[in-house]
């Protein structure tokens, strides 16, 4: 502890007035605050979810261990495979849709007179909050809402579906939503960051002949391959713990079949007072995010070296 | 060249087609929030009404809910939380990048591991602790949990932005007598500002929208944030509140965060490209 503490104070005196001495120990004041802040709310939570997934709580008297009996019996419970697939779901459409057509728009808008005016409607629906955007879409997606009006003034099949009511279906309809509101936030960073790609490799290809789907495919997009990393790995980990859209539109239900992981965590603790399997469930979303994050991250790390 | 111009008509048409189809979910949110109430036909909600009836409804929404009590409450989470960890990370950022504290990388990266895990983490003990601390169900209480999650991105900017300013400034600074803590409050936080004001509008959003930690952490009116009364809406939207009023509700409380946005957009993008130096 000494040495260490003589050689905090001898390091920043290098050469240094002697002022410099006076702070070395004031400096860890300036760094507690938030080391304490982080470490209470944050990180001994934290800690605390991972012990009470392993006992039976409810919340009264104190927890009992139970070792691993909880994980145990998240591996058949129905609810939970159910909310796996769900949030699975949730995972696949939202890496692909308002990704995927944030950057169709982003692309066709690019260079063109106008552009910023093309964009607008896309960027709008972004005003509204997660609880928000559940609260005017439940009035369109009624049974008798607006969406079936509209496919059966169409004449297309579906004018009496309920939307909300059959899984997988409520879940579909439940991306469809989320694709209106996210496009915009995905295209606006797709479209900044085909604006800061360097300029001479696209005019040389074009010299060269290329244009079009051949331009993009082979110069613009492996240009764009950092961004891309980047808008897909944040739509993945939030896609992971999708609940306010959810719990707004839906409660999970009917009958628990539209819960993703985030809604059973909330419903096992605060509907069923199951506190440590509530936990578990918290800690299994927790692993997933981790090892998603990572396989993504390493697979993509992967292939900007080939 | 002629080729060129057909793909931009081309791009054009299939960006009107499909702005046209975003658009219509906002058309119908807006006419239907401006639609007067008792005017509301499931069957003609496609249809724009004679008459302006979105003030009323307004005015209904604050006399049916308690959403003003709801928005007073998120507006003082949204800006005290924010504020503090916009303190808290500048002030870890400068013992870290300009005092040079020991180990500095590895205390940043415990400060920035605070936020990789997600929130249902939280959710439990916060839950425990608070009503065994008496926290549950008060304003302090959000008040704290909010700035905990909103300190390690302040600190993770700052770290950045704390890096590109020269420190001979510090040295000159130190030189002519200058207090540590003043050459931060008088130096480093006045030239960052615009990195300040970035990331103080993303937490402000983020604790705005924010609707778990009021589900979880809050119960009467008097706590309770918007976002929370809003959801609490949503339950009996098809029992009692008529979708006018249930719309209107849900842009009163989306226009804080919208007209922050587009008053600061300009300096918004400003501040975070000048993070990336």
């Amino acid at each position: 502890m000494t040495a260490l503490g003589k050689r905090a104070r001898a390091r920043p005196a290098r050469g240094a007035p002697a002022g410099f001495r006076l702070f070395g120990r004031l400096r860890f004041g300036y760094l507690s605050p938030a080391v304490i802040v982080v470490a209470v709310l944050l990180y001994l939570p934290f800690l605390w979810t991972v012990y009470l997934s392993m006992t039976r709580y409810d919340g009264l008297g104190s927890p009992v261990f139970t070792g691993l009996d909880n994980y145990a019996k998240l591996l058949d419970d129905p609810a939970l495979l159910t909310s796996l697939r769900n949030t699975l779901l949730w995972v696949a459409g939202t890496t692909l849709l308002p990704v995927g057509l944030g950057l169709l728009v982003a692309v066709l808008s690019h260079d063109l007179r106008g552009g910023a005016w093309l964009r607008l409607p896309f960027l709008l629906p972004y005003a509204l909050s997660g609880a928000g955007l559940g609260l005017v879409w439940g009035f369109i997606l009624q049974p008798d809402g607006v969406a079936n009006q509209i496919l059966t003034f169409l004449g297309m099949p579906g004018g009496d579906a309920s939307f909300l009511a059959d899984a997988p279906g409520n879940t579909f309809a439940m991306i469809a939503v989320w694709t209106w509101q996210q496009l915009g936030v995905n295209m606006l960073l797709f479209a900044v960051g085909l604006q800061s790609i360097p300029r001479a490799p696209i005019e040389a290809a074009r010299l060269d002949g290329a244009s079009g789907w051949s331009l993009f495919r082979h110069v613009t997009w492996p240009l764009m391959r950092p961004l891309t990393t980047v808008v897909v790995g944040l739509a993945l980990v939030a896609s992971l713990k999708t609940f306010d859209i959810v719990w707004v539109m839906t409660q999970g239900g009917p009958g628990r079949n539209s819960e993703t992981l985030a809604v059973t965590m909330y419903r096992d603790v605060f509907n069923a007072d199951q506190y440590g399997y509530g936990s578990a469930v918290a800690v299994l979303l927790t692993t997933i995010t981790g090892l998603a994050s990572y396989a993504y991250l390493r697979h993509q790390a992967r292939k900007e070296t080939h | 060249m002629r080729a060129r111009n057909l793909s931009a008509t081309l791009r054009r048409a299939v960006l009107a087609v499909l702005g046209l189809l975003w658009l219509v979910p906002t058309y119908l949110i807006l006419v239907n929030a401006f639609r007067p109430a008792e005017d509301y036909r499931p069957g003609e909600a496609l249809k724009p009404s004679g008459e302006l009836g979105l003030f009323a409804n307004v005015r209904e929404v604050f006399e049916r809910t308690d959403l003003a009590a709801g928005l007073a409450n998120s507006l003082l989470y949204s800006l005290v939380s924010p504020l503090l960890a916009v303190l808290v990370g500048a002030l870890a950022a400068y013992a870290i990048v300009v005092l040079r504290i020991r180990y500095g990388f590895a205390w940043f990266m415990l400060i920035f591991g605070g936020t990789v895990f997600p929130l249902q983490m939280l959710l439990v003990p916060l839950f425990l602790g608070y009503s065994r601390m008496s926290l549950y169900d008060g304003r302090l209480g959000m008040v704290l949990v909010y700035a905990a999650i909103n300190v390690p991105l302040a600190a993770l900017v700052l770290r950045n932005y704390f890096g590109g300013i020269a420190i001979s400034i510090f040295e000159a600074a130190r030189m002519d007598g200058a207090s540590t803590f003043r050459i931060f409050w008088r130096i480093h936080l006045p030239l960052s500002w615009t990195a300040l004001a970035a990331v103080f509008i993303l937490e402000f959003t983020f604790v705005w929208n924010d609707l778990l930690f009021g589900l979880t952490l809050t119960q009467s009116e008097t706590v309770r944030p918007a976002m929370t009364e809003l959801a609490a809406l949503t339950t009996d939207v098809y029992a009692g509140t008529p979708v006018p009023i249930a719309l209107a509700a849900g842009l009163v409380v989306s226009l804080p965060t919208v007209a922050l946005f587009l008053l600061t957009q300009r300096l918004f993008t400003r501040g975070l490209s000048l993070t990336q130096i």
